[in-house]
């Protein structure tokens, strides 16, 4: 007979998050006008009854499976289990609790772990070197940067954790494609053998034939935002971030973009802002700070600074091909997961990224950019002035820089991170 | 014998050498790479020199700071640094693989701002290499193919008609007897009494790759023979250590840990053991590339291999034994997050087996000098 309770407590941070999505909300319901901020109320609806669901799934005793988010969600629904997404778990309690993951961080930083690596990581690992976390089995490509790929063994070599490590190459090529798929494959395998399952590649379809509407509707709303003003609010980039790794794969993502797609065109057609007026249209080419994201209504309401998209908003992926066999839709997944956010910039030299930044200022009509230099990022730590000397020289627009931890308010609080952007704002009016 | 004025150790403390303007006076080409994982036997066949391009001597990286931010590595930094001001302008080619998040960019900024500034004429030709991050069948399958893709680029960009087998086995047999020599000077720092120094030993290692190992091999064994009649080193009084974790290509900091009442033993670095401890086996004569390749992928790792953490920790204990060590001396460079996550585990499972750790982090050039040398000091009296 399964004891719920113990089987739920494998999972504890997930139930922390759950309790802070649930509590997020029921303010967010009594506190928010009716039409404030749409994005937020409907993301957070959608994520608190998807995670109701897995927890529910670990009291029956399924598999908890860990996973970076460069091997996306919905490939992990070929089997009976709970997804958790280690990065996913750092960031978003970050954003909800009062002190975000810090506790986790320092404990993992106590134990060892080198104060400059990714907080993304750090926090669940501070919660697995504490039990909070009892994973059956984790699974990460071997991507998107060397913080990730140096962290995980402690999952494998400490907490005795099977790990499986997909190998995801450099270079994005037609063999890259080939050979990373293999990988997808074989670590499905590898995986199902250690919980007991057959990976069910059926299922996995149907899903994947999901996520290929939801990538049609986000491509619109991308469409959208061309417009002036942006008729999607900042928070959406938020919730779109969160959406692709609470709600993969499921009914209630696609459910969730439609509502916001009928929101945009709404505001489309109205040329109606969100937050009354926009004065700045920003990009943000990398992270928002994932510990302030009130931040993201701040901008919208006192400085009318849309952020057109951040790096979670701006890679799409073709959809992939569910109707010629088992190895083209392995194929389709591999390229899908190489376009991946930070992964697909980790898999090619940064020339495609400065092209599509510049690109991007265009067609977006963007004022300027803001460039999160996370401290974990090494593998954009060369990308800064290459890209701001792109942008001053082919579309005349500047870039604002600010070193920080996007998990970590310690690093680079938000107060002194507003105050930046507040300075920079000015500038540019 | 005296090692202090040594030419060839000399080599170690510049980037220039006499070796290399002699190659290139008879219009020969000089390469030059970041990591170990590059097959060098390749780039021998092909008549290249493979320089292993380093900082030694650094004092701050101001200019590449544009670049780079400060939560980079300081070391590449600081040879992107030398490089703009002209001091890797001696190179004809460049070949960086995705060893690390800091040194693979070192591939867009050499093209965008070293090799593209004003007033530098020269046409560089670049390469790239991916190497996995695993050691798989798979991986190897890779790798091999991006060896083999690399000889063909190296053969148009210098108009080699071809690099044949035979070439290459003649670069295999000279590259082995290499690491074999080095092997045999690491043996003689190992012993009780050793002949040389720690410091000593790595300036031997860092010279060697800025050469020619025809010439080395030819050096190495002059060094032997001298080492033969030298007078070993009384370390009688002080503490022997291993030293393990991100690059070293100063003896500043080896200096510091020797003059701190330790001897460097040993060590677990890629101007070191990791360097020479494999030979390539001629298991299949008719393909010495794959030969090659093989001894590059499943030979003593690096921490960029992600599943191979226990053979380097078996390789640890091994080694703590052969040089019968009193403690380990594991180091990063600030940023490295390779080697600093692979200290992390180290040190809780080295701590386990009650074998003494210091676990440091450090700039690479000489900025914390005071700091490092009080805890280095503190750890010798320790054990
Ligand atoms: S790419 Fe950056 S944010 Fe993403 S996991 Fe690596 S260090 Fe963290
Ligand atoms: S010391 Fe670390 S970060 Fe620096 S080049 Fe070496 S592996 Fe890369």
């Amino acid at each position: 007979m399964v004891n719920r309770v113990e089987m739920e407590n494998r999972i504890i941070p997930y139930k922390m998050l759950y309790e802070a999505v649930a509590s997020t909300q029921g303010l967010v319901d009594g506190i928010l006008p009716e039409h404030g901020i749409p994005s937020l109320k409907l993301g957070l609806g959608h994520i608190k009854s998807v995670m109701e669901d897995f927890i529910i799934k670990a009291g029956e005793g399924l598999p908890i499976i860990g996973h970076h988010f460069s091997f996306p969600t919905e490939y992990l629904y070929c089997f009976d289990c709970v997804p958790v997404c280690i990065e996913g778990t750092s960031y978003f309690l970050a954003a909800l609790l009062p002190n975000g993951s810090e506790p986790y961080y320092d404990l993992i930083t106590h134990w060892g772990h080198p104060f400059h690596t990714c907080t993304s990581q750090k926090g669940t690992m501070g919660m697995t070197l504490d039990d909070l976390f009892k994973f059956d089995a984790i699974i990460t490509p071997t991507a998107p940067c060397d913080n990730t790929y140096a962290s995980y063994p402690f999952f494998k070599y400490h907490k005795e954790i099977p790990l499986i490590t997909p190998d995801l190459p450099f270079l994005k090529a037609e063999k890259s494609y080939r050979y990373h798929a293999q990988e997808i494959k074989l670590g499905l395998e590898k995986l199902g053998k250690i919980i007991g399952q057959e990976p069910n590649y059926n299922k996995l379809k149907e899903i994947l034939e999901l996520e290929n509407q939801v990538t049609n509707l986000e491509m619109e709303i991308f469409e959208l935002k061309k417009a002036t003003p942006c008729p999607v609010e900042n928070m959406f980039n938020v919730m779109a971030a969160a959406a692709q790794i609470y709600l993969a794969g499921r009914e209630e993502k696609l459910e969730f973009y439609r509502q916001m797609l009928e929101i945009a065109k709404f505001r489309y057609k109205k040329k109606e802002h969100h937050a009354g007026e926009e004065k700045i249209r920003s990009i943000w080419p990398y992270m928002i700070v994932f510990f302030d994201l009130a931040m993201c209504e701040w901008l919208d309401r006192h400085l009318g600074m849309s952020i057109l998209f951040d790096i979670f908003n701006y890679n799409f992926a073709d959809p992939i091909n569910t109707q010629s066999g088992l190895e083209t839709m392995l194929y389709g997944m591999a390229k899908k997961a190489m376009e991946a956010p930070m992964t697909k910039q980790s898999a090619e030299f940064y020339y495609p990224f400065i092209e599509n930044c510049v690109q991007l200022a265009k067609d977006f009509s963007a004022d300027c950019f803001i460039f999160t230099s996370h401290i974990g990022c090494k593998q954009f730590g060369s990308v800064p002035q290459i890209l701001r000397e792109a942008l001053r020289d082919e579309v005349g627009i500047p870039m604002l820089l600010i070193d920080l931890d996007v998990g970590d308010a310690r690093f680079a609080s938000e107060k002194i991170i507003r105050e930046k952007i507040k300075l920079f704002a000015q500038t540019l009016l | 014998m005296s090692l202090e004025n040594d030419p060839l150790l000399n080599i170690s403390n510049s980037i220039l050498n006499p070796y290399i303007e002699d190659w290139q006076k008879s219009n020969k080409k000089v390469i030059g790479y970041y990591c170990t994982y590059i097959p060098e036997e390749l780039l021998h066949a092909a008549k290249l020199l493979p320089f292993r391009i380093r900082a030694t001597g650094t004092k701050d990286t101001d200019l590449a700071d544009i670049y780079m931010v400060r939560f980079t590595c300081s070391f590449v930094r600081a040879t992107l640094d030398l490089a703009l001001r002209g001091n890797y302008d001696f190179l004809d080619g460049f070949l960086v693989c995705n060893s690390c998040d800091h040194s693979r960019r070192m591939f867009e900024l050499f093209n965008l701002k070293v090799f593209n500034r004003e007033n530098f004429n020269k046409k560089v030709p670049q390469f790239y290499l991916a190497i996995p991050h695993v050691i798989t069948d798979e991986g190897f399958e890779w790798y091999k193919k991006e060896v083999e893709e690399l000889k063909e680029e190296l053969e148009k960009a210098y108009q080699i008609k071809e690099i044949t087998n035979e070439m290459l086995l003649e670069s295999i047999n000279i590259y082995n007897e290499n690491r074999k020599l080095l092997r045999n000077i690491h043996n003689l720092r190992l012993q009780e009494k050793p002949k040389l120094t720690g410091s000593e030993f790595l300036q031997i290692n860092i010279a060697n790759s800025s050469i020619s190992k025809d010439i080395a091999n030819q050096e190495l064994n002059r060094i032997i023979n001298g080492l033969k009649n030298r007078k070993p080193i009384d370390v009688s009084n002080k503490k022997r250590i291993l030293l393990v974790g991100s690059i070293v290509d100063d003896i500043y900091f080896t200096q510091l840990i020797e003059n701190s009442g330790a001897f460097i033993a040993s060590d677990f670095l890629c101007f070191g053991t990791r360097n020479f401890n494999d030979d390539v086996q001629l298991v299949n004569y008719d393909d010495p590339l794959e030969n090659i390749t093989k001894r590059l992928y499943y030979r003593l790792s690096c921490p960029r291999m992600m599943d191979d953490h226990l053979r380097r920790l078996d390789f640890l204990k091994e080694e703590i034994n052969r040089a019968k060590v009193d403690g380990v001396l594991l180091q990063r460079i600030n940023n490295c997050d390779l080697h600093g996550c692979d200290n992390m585990l180290f040190t809780h499972e080295l701590k386990e087996l009650d074998i003494p750790v210091l676990n440091i982090d450090r700039e690479f050039y000489q900025s914390d000098t005071t700091r490092l040398q009080t805890r280095i000091e503190a750890f010798i009296e320790m054990i």
